[in-house]
């Protein structure tokens, strides 16, 4: 016997503690979060979409001295790519040892790695005050011309973050991005480039939630970045890319995964351009990660395969275990 | 009038020509100055960073000792 079932007046179930409430809560705009950097804007897709693909081998063994300091040394086989004239990519197999010293502070970070060849990539993080940071890096050659350094003044806000950033060759710019709703932040940026005579301004915007991150990014040099991506859940994350150049008339999209599991991260990706690229990262044991990467890329023809082992040692004993042995 | 116009143009030239020639000169100065210590300051760093790292890390807490920094295990 059909029996009316009374219209829903039951109150939904109530909200478990850990769950948002349904309606929406009140905006507080005074106290919005702080958003993140500007050239950080398009993090999530990057990380899941441009894994650092190499090709040859490499091997990494990074030794700490104490719990701040440590010294690294790496051996890297393959070939390199050489700025050429014409469309087709030449590539040259090299070889060379790098050894770096780096010192990590809460306040101050110093990096820095020297080839075999005499070049060296330094970096420098410093905290000039508790809202101010100074970022550095440079890379210097012996080549006369050829090096390159830039200094980053950041200044962190409340709700919003800006940039100047000093390079040689007379390059300036300035970004600034604000935090308008709690999901939704707003940017901008301007750049000069005194060697060689150009200018540009740009706009960002970026909205996430919990479970996706949508960006977007024009500049007057006719770029247009789009992308989106969507956490599926705890450990899977798929994003997508869009890339325009309304300049150039230059296209790409590209879809991947990024797979986070407990020992190991698989991302995935296949682009317009026919490139289909995999990069698994496995930490095999305590301090010993191993990297395998795979390219394919059908325009050209072309196929990288990388393997690269990374193992890093610790030889510092925690405070507590220095004073129980040596008895102090 | 093309005359009087030259005349002011001269004199004025005359009294503007020495201050652009020192103005000129101290920008060539500092310009020359600043491309001098950007150069010294590029080959000290590319030198010098590296052990600086080094004299920093050594200098931490705990000091590692110098058995440590150079052998390669």
């Amino acid at each position: 016997m059909a029996t009316l079932v009374p219209p829903a007046t039951t109150a939904p179930p109530p909200p478990s503690p850990d769950s948002k409430p349904a309606e929406p809560e009140k905006v507080d705009y005074m106290d919005l979060p702080c958003p993140i950097p500007y050239e950080e804007i398009h993090r999530e897709s990057f990380m899941s979409l441009k894994p650092e693909l190499f090709e040859g081998l490499r091997f990494d063994f990074t030794k700490g001295l104490n719990q701040r300091f440590s010294l690294s040394h790496s051996v890297f086989m393959g070939p390199t790519e050489v700025p050429s004239q014409s469309a087709e990519v030449i590539k040259i197999p090299t070889a060379h040892y790098e050894f770096g010293a780096n010192f990590i502070d809460p306040k101050m970070m110093l990096f820095g790695r020297i080839l075999t060849d005499g070049r060296l990539n330094a970096r420098v993080k410093c905290d000039l005050s508790e809202n101010l940071t100074l970022k550095a890096n440079a890379q210097l050659t012996n080549e006369p011309h050829m090096s390159h350094g830039m200094a980053n003044f950041d200044y962190k806000g409340s709700d919003f973050r800006t940039q100047l950033q000093l390079g040689n060759g007379a390059l300036f710019g300035a970004s600034y991005i604000q935090s308008v709703t709690p999901h939704l932040a707003l940017g901008g940026e301007v750049f000069w480039a005194g060697q060689h005579r150009k200018s540009g301004i740009g706009y960002a915007a970026r909205y996430n939630t919990d479970k996706m991150v949508a960006t977007g990014q024009v500049a007057s040099t006719g770029m247009v970045a789009l992308s989106y991506v969507q956490k599926v859940s705890e450990k899977v994350s798929l994003a997508s890319d869009f890339m325009y150049n309304y300049m150039s008339r230059d296209v790409t999209a590209s879809l991947g995964y990024d797979y986070i599991l407990r020992q190991c991260r698989l991302r995935g990706k296949i682009d317009s351009n026919g490139c289909t690229a995999a990069f698994l990262e496995e930490r095999l044991n305590m301090g010993l990660n191993f990297i395998l990467s795979a390219e394919v890329r059908i325009d050209t023809y072309c196929f990288f395969f990388f393997f690269f082992f990374f193992f890093q040692l610790i030889l510092c004993q925690p405070p507590q275990a220095i004073e129980q042995s040596t008895g102090f | 009038m093309a005359s009087r116009v030259a005349l002011k143009t001269k004199s004025k030239g005359a009294k503007g020509g020495a201050k652009p020639a020192d103005e000129r000169s101290a920008v060539k100065c500092l310009k020359e100055w600043s491309t001098w210590t950007i150069k010294k300051a590029k080959v000290i760093t590319h030198y010098g960073f590296i052990p600086m790292v080094i004299i920093i890390g050594m200098s931490s807490e705990p000091r590692p000792s110098i058995s440590q920094l150079l052998s390669p295990i």
